[in-house]
């Protein structure tokens, strides 16, 4: 046990002294929330939309100014032929080209149907998804209103005919900001990479630079070996994950208003796999570079397959069946429910249990290995 | 030039004989690419909805088989009361519960407007939107069925509401790959050409090979590049292997010139590597240059490119920071020349070259300080 102490006392002095490490312990993963958390927006803002009117009547240009009612679209340079229209769009001054045709006022005064050309830039498909989806709601209220105006009754008003109205609420997020999504995420994020990369390249550079050998000549047994290696970067990560934290919800506001406690332990059960992660790639490997790579195939599909960017139910089954065997996914699950939505244990366990069972098998495993390889 | 050649040789067996971090290297961006390509589909489907059902009349089945016949939204839970709704949010067993009250179906034969309620998990605000999207456009057909089938049906007959023609450019069908692959090329260069070749060259500082290297008769610059050469070409393969992946699976089209794309790409791999060699110089060890390359190169090639997230919807101090990453210009390039045909980016170019010639000139400097 005295040994054990020794060790681990030695870990925390090296990575203390090394104001590389100690940049990369506070420094970064600062930077890295901010900047991201700032970044990683899904909302649709500022999206230019240029518009050809070559009706250049009061209705269309009341068309027109419907698109910049809301904060999604803004206007965009203005074209005077289709061929401009084309060009804007090519050279990304707009992402959305709307066109009205002349006769849209006659259309209207006459309760026709009036056609409207909107062309989306596809380059980005989620955004282009997204912005057609508000272009052709803005298009059709707006026409659907003047119709109205002028004495037609567009169905959906159709006066004493029945029908069905939705009343839609919002839980936990009721601004539906997509930034109190991604905060939790880029949180366990932070975690993920720093505790496996750190821990991978660290047992395997005593082995590059040779001071393993003498390691294993001092009197600790391996089995805390691998403890007094590991035990420096469960503090740092944790303390690592509680500041990250307190940065989010007072810097952000990002809602806590699930438990502390439940978060804590999620934590832990979750270090338990990314550690092991290191540790595992750590044995496998006889440079840190080939280390840094093992863990890097497993972060990048780690959180690919986590739901981070996409919702896990909109992958095909196959790929659901992988994420199912991720453990961010587990974890995203539990911070993001943890925080916004203030899921408890009796909501959590089954992902708990997931996540724990996974930290015990990838560490334990990772810690056999270890240890044989070293007797 | 032989000189070059040989350490060029001596880093092509390093590479060679890591035959793991060889096929990492190799195997991680195809698979990401059919990873991208296969798994992530961006259009939302097969959200799962739960219904309670107060009614229990044909009507109010019909509208659940409305709901759920398109396969964007599954039926994921059949609820007995109010208080199973809340608990589905907090494990995520499903994202939205549509509630049609008792008198449903009533309401409706006596010509009243009859409510019915969606509650939506608001958590992930972008699929909660466009769930909430999606049930109300259901509800508009389900209307439309209704008024059909009804007796005032012929009411509106002349006014049908407008149906915009929509047309969507440069990628018709939306599909992911389109998007994704020009963005995987320019993080791949960039996570081959500056995060190996930066940690590559801490090695030989951290292990004191390179002051073995030194006292030979090679010069400083014929080891660095000598050192970078073989990166140069693992990026190539790596870059070719996405594209013709993008190309050949996912039909990615190819409206301008290989010849142009490449000359582009050499521009965008020398600032990689003017990158790499900057961090190593700035690192100590091989953990200080895999985070600072990872932090420096790998993660705003992601994130601040305009990859995956739109440079427009930043605030303007990330916006600035976007502009003057290489991979948003590179992007922009590749995006230009594959699916639009263009050739000339006279910008993009520009500001390309001022990074390069800003990042050599600041690793040579710091180079040679570290060496002499």
């Amino acid at each position: 046990m005295r040994a054990l102490q020794t060790l681990v006392r030695k870990e925390f002095r090296q990575i203390f002294r090394d104001p590389g490490m100690l940049r990369i312990i506070f420094a970064v993963p600062l930077v890295q929330l901010l900047v991201f958390s700032y970044a990683a927006n899904t909302d649709l803002h500022n999206v230019p939309v240029s518009a050809l009117d070559q009706d250049q009547t009061v209705a269309s240009r009341r068309l027109v100014e419907a698109f910049f009612h809301c904060d999604v679209f803004v206007p965009g340079p203005i074209a005077h032929d289709p061929r401009e229209l084309k060009e804007l769009l090519a050279n990304e001054s707009a992402r959305v080209a709307l066109w009205i045709p002349k006769g849209f006022t006659k259309d209207l005064a006459e309760g026709r149907t009036p056609q409207v050309g909107i062309t989306v830039d596809g380059q980005n498909s989620s955004v282009a998804g997204r912005a057609s989806g508000y272009a052709q709601v803005i298009v059709a209220r707006e026409t659907q209103r003047m119709l109205r105006e002028r004495g037609f009754e567009p169905e959906t008003a159709s006066g004493g005919v029945a029908r069905v109205t939705g009343i839609t609420r919002f839980f936990y997020n009721p601004q539906l900001e997509s930034r109190f999504f991604m905060v939790p995420g880029i949180l366990v994020l932070l975690i993920t990479v720093i505790s496996s990369l750190l821990t991978g390249m660290a047992v395997v550079r005593e082995k590059e630079i040779g001071t393993l050998e003498q390691l294993l000549v001092s009197p600790l047994r391996p089995f805390e070996l691998v403890v007094g290696k590991t035990i420096p970067f469960v503090v740092v990560s944790f303390f690592e994950f509680c500041f990250a934290g307190v940065v989010a919800v007072l810097w952000f506001h990002l809602p806590l208003e699930g438990s502390i406690p439940l978060l804590a332990l999620s934590g832990m059960a979750y270090l338990l796999v990314t550690l092991g992660v290191g540790l595992l790639a750590s044995t496998l490997s006889q440079t840190q570079q080939q280390a840094m790579l093992t863990v890097w195939f497993f972060l990048v599909f780690g959180i690919l397959m986590s739901g981070f960017f996409y919702p896990v139910e909109n992958m095909p089954r196959w790929a659901q069946w992988i994420s199912a065997a991720d453990p961010v996914r587990y974890i995203m699950d539990i911070v993001r429910g943890i925080f916004l939505k203030g899921s408890g244990f009796l909501d959590l366990w089954r992902d708990l249990a997931i996540l724990t069972g996974m930290g015990l098998f990838v560490f334990g495993s990772a810690a056999q290995r270890f240890q044989k390889r070293l007797s | 030039m032989k000189r070059v050649f040989a350490m060029a040789r001596k880093e092509v067996y390093h590479i060679l004989r890591d035959r793991r971090s060889l096929g990492v290297a190799i195997l991680m961006p195809l698979a990401m690419v059919l990873v991208f390509g296969f798994a992530i589909d961006m259009e939302l489907k097969h959200l799962p909805v739960a219904f309670l059902d107060q009614d229990h009349s044909p009507a109010s089945r019909a509208l659940i088989r409305n709901m759920t016949s398109s396969g964007f939204i599954v039926d994921a839970a059949r609820l007995r009361t109010r208080e199973e709704i809340g608990a589905g949010f907090r494990s995520s067993r499903f994202r939205a519960a549509v509630i049609i009250p008792r008198h449903f179906a009533r309401r409706l034969d006596e010509d009243e407007t009859s409510p019915v309620q969606i509650l939506i998990d608001g958590a992930d605000g972008t699929t909660a939107a466009t769930v909430d999207n999606y049930l109300n456009t259901v509800l508009l057909q389900f209307n439309r069925e209704l008024v059909n089938s009804g007796a005032a049906a012929t009411l509106a007959a002349s006014a049908i509401p407008v149906d915009p023609r929509l047309r969507i450019d440069f990628n018709p069908e939306l599909k992911s790959a389109y998007f994704v692959v020009p963005g995987l090329v320019a993080v791949v260069l960039m996570m081959i050409c500056a995060l190996l070749t930066s940690i590559a060259l801490a090695r030989e500082k951290e292990t004191g090979t390179l002051e073995q290297v030194l006292t030979t008769p090679v010069t400083p610059l014929q080891v660095i590049v000598g050192k970078l050469l073989p990166y140069v070409g693992l990026g190539a393969i790596d870059a070719s292997l996405v594209l013709a992946v993008g190309r050949l699976v996912f039909g990615v089209p190819m409206h301008g010139s290989w010849w142009v794309l490449a000359a582009y790409s050499l521009v965008y791999i020398m600032i990689a590597l003017s990158l790499g060699l900057l961090i190593s110089a700035l690192a100590g060890s091989q953990r200080n240059a895999m985070m600072f390359a990872l932090v420096a190169t790998y993660l705003p090639s992601l994130i601040l490119s305009g990859f995956i997230f739109e440079l427009r919807g930043m605030p303007l101090p990330l916006r600035m920071i976007g502009e003057i990453i290489p991979a948003t210009h590179y992007i922009r390039i590749v995006h230009g020349i594959l699916l639009k045909g263009e050739f000339w980016f006279g910008r993009d170019l520009a500001i390309m070259l001022v990074l390069l010639l800003a990042f050599t000139g600041a690793a040579t400097r710091r180079f040679r300080a570290t060496l002499e």
